[in-house]
């Protein structure tokens, strides 16, 4: 059969897309990929189905949420886990992180400079606790998988794209920030030398965010 | 082994090869109860284990560390845990033909659950005050949390019913996110009744989707119900 079509719609940076772009292009699978400018979003944000993006387009077919995104491109290509079990903990894991996410999101916004705020004040008050929240458990789980590489299961998973992500920002912008998770550092370190992501992420465009 | 209030949903002799299913929550609706009710949907008999809160007893205390997360709900099939209640709903619903019909619809699905989760993000810093969880000025929270999140959720709901036209939200056939959606219109129907009035198709949806029998008689058999 005829491979559908893929089309993928964020602003100009990483954020809530790239671990779309990443599955597609680790699955070698040709797809648009469209960047919006924050000046051309507002008009563009009533064509979409939650007025929100990222947007994934499927034969003109919108699919909207992150997370929704990545499970369904991850389950079309081989990035969720060998079983509903495995599934099912790489779905965890995901929301898991979502939480913290949403808890440093706004850190992230003023550094990337989408909004005012003291940097140093909300490093220490808001994503120095959200971490320590949440990266001992990340640290545990990556030591009792094995440190295999992989923080679920034996084979990359959307959510080992993820976290990588995550950890790839804030080394951009918070060096040393994760310095006290060697077992996160290391697994993340061995996600990204998989060498067809090795080579994306050595060619892509380089954005703040 | 903890002293709990637990209940068995259906009282039958097992077989040998069927799972065992015990879920782990709070004796609260909260974010269990789509759990709960994709369980009884799918046919699904569970241990309904309800920890008491941390001010009335050390039974949570004492299992938070036998958590993946230190959270609940957790499932446990077959001794091996689940935790997050929309992978937990997803698992049993994906294996019970109550995830859509096709891969593309159960994105669909997953993509209003979480929506839905942003919204709960932003609506529950008042519905929690209003429901006494928490101190807080209720009034400026309804008008600045409130109110915006509510109109900007519900009509993305209000129509994608209209746009399915089958009385479900993604496809033709009941899915978790249903579930999920008339739970939560209940919940804020019960703590303000006027506030979905500007949404018809949901507030039919919720009526439709609590009348599904499996649904009904979870409900009328549950414990905050015989309170």
């Amino acid at each position: 059969s005829i491979m559908p079509s893929y089309k993928l719609t964020y602003f100009d940076g990483r954020a809530r897309a790239e671990v779309a772009r990443q599955i597609l292009y680790l699955a070698d699978i040709p797809f648009e990929d469209v960047r919006i400018s924050l000046h051309d979003w507002p008009s563009l944000k009533s064509t979409t189905p939650f007025g929100q993006m990222p947007l994934l387009e499927v034969d003109g077919q919108s699919l909207p949420q992150s997370f929704a995104i990545f499970r369904y491109l991850a389950k079309q290509f081989g990035f969720s886990g060998d079983s509903p079990f495995e599934s099912a903990w790489v779905d965890a894991l995901a929301d898991q992180h979502a939480d913290y996410f949403r808890e440093i999101l706004p850190v992230l916004l003023t550094i990337w400079g989408f909004t005012q705020g003291d940097r140093m004040a909300l490093v220490k008050e808001v994503a120095t606790p959200a971490r320590d929240k949440y990266f001992p458990l990340l640290e545990k789980i990556a030591k009792d998988n094995g440190l295999n590489g992989h923080f679920v299961g034996d084979s990359l998973t959307w959510v080992d794209l993820l976290i990588a992500e995550h950890v790839g920002s804030i080394n951009q912008h918070l060096p040393g920030f994760l310095s006290a998770y060697p077992s996160v550092i290391k697994t993340v370190n061995k996600i990204t030398s998989t060498p067809r992501l090795k080579e994306w992420i050595e060619k892509r465009k380089e954005t703040t965010f | 082994i903890f002293s709990f209030s637990s209940q068995k949903s259906h009282h039958f002799s097992r077989l040998s090869a069927m799972s065992v299913y015990k879920l782990f929550y709070f004796d609260i609706r909260g974010r269990g109860e789509v759990v709960r009710q994709t369980l009884a949907l799918a046919g699904i008999p569970f241990e309904d284990i309800r920890l008491p809160r941390p001010a009335d007893g050390p039974q949570w205390a004492e299992f938070k560390s036998k958590t993946p997360f230190g959270q609940m709900p957790v499932l446990e099939v077959d001794g091996k845990q689940i935790p997050q209640a929309f992978a937990i709903s997803r698992f049993i619903a994906s294996q019970h033909g109550l995830a859509g019909a096709t891969a593309f619809e159960a994105a669909w699905v997953d993509a209003i659950a979480d929506q839905w989760k942003d919204f709960h993000t932003e609506f529950s810093k008042f519905l929690f005050v209003k429901l006494g969880f928490r101190e807080g000025n209720e009034k400026l929270l309804k008008a600045e949390h409130g109110i915006p999140s509510l109109d900007n959720f519900f009509p993305l709901i209000e129509k994608q019913l209209k746009e399915t036209g089958s009385g479900f939200l993604v496809g033709d056939s009941v899915t978790w996110v249903d579930l999920l959606i008339a739970e939560a219109v209940q919940v804020i129907s019960t703590a303000e009744p006027d506030f979905l009035d500007a949404f018809p198709e949901v507030l039919k949806h919720e009526q439709k989707i609590h009348a599904i029998p499996l649904i009904k008689k979870w409900i009328e058999n549950r414990p905050e119900q015989r309170r």
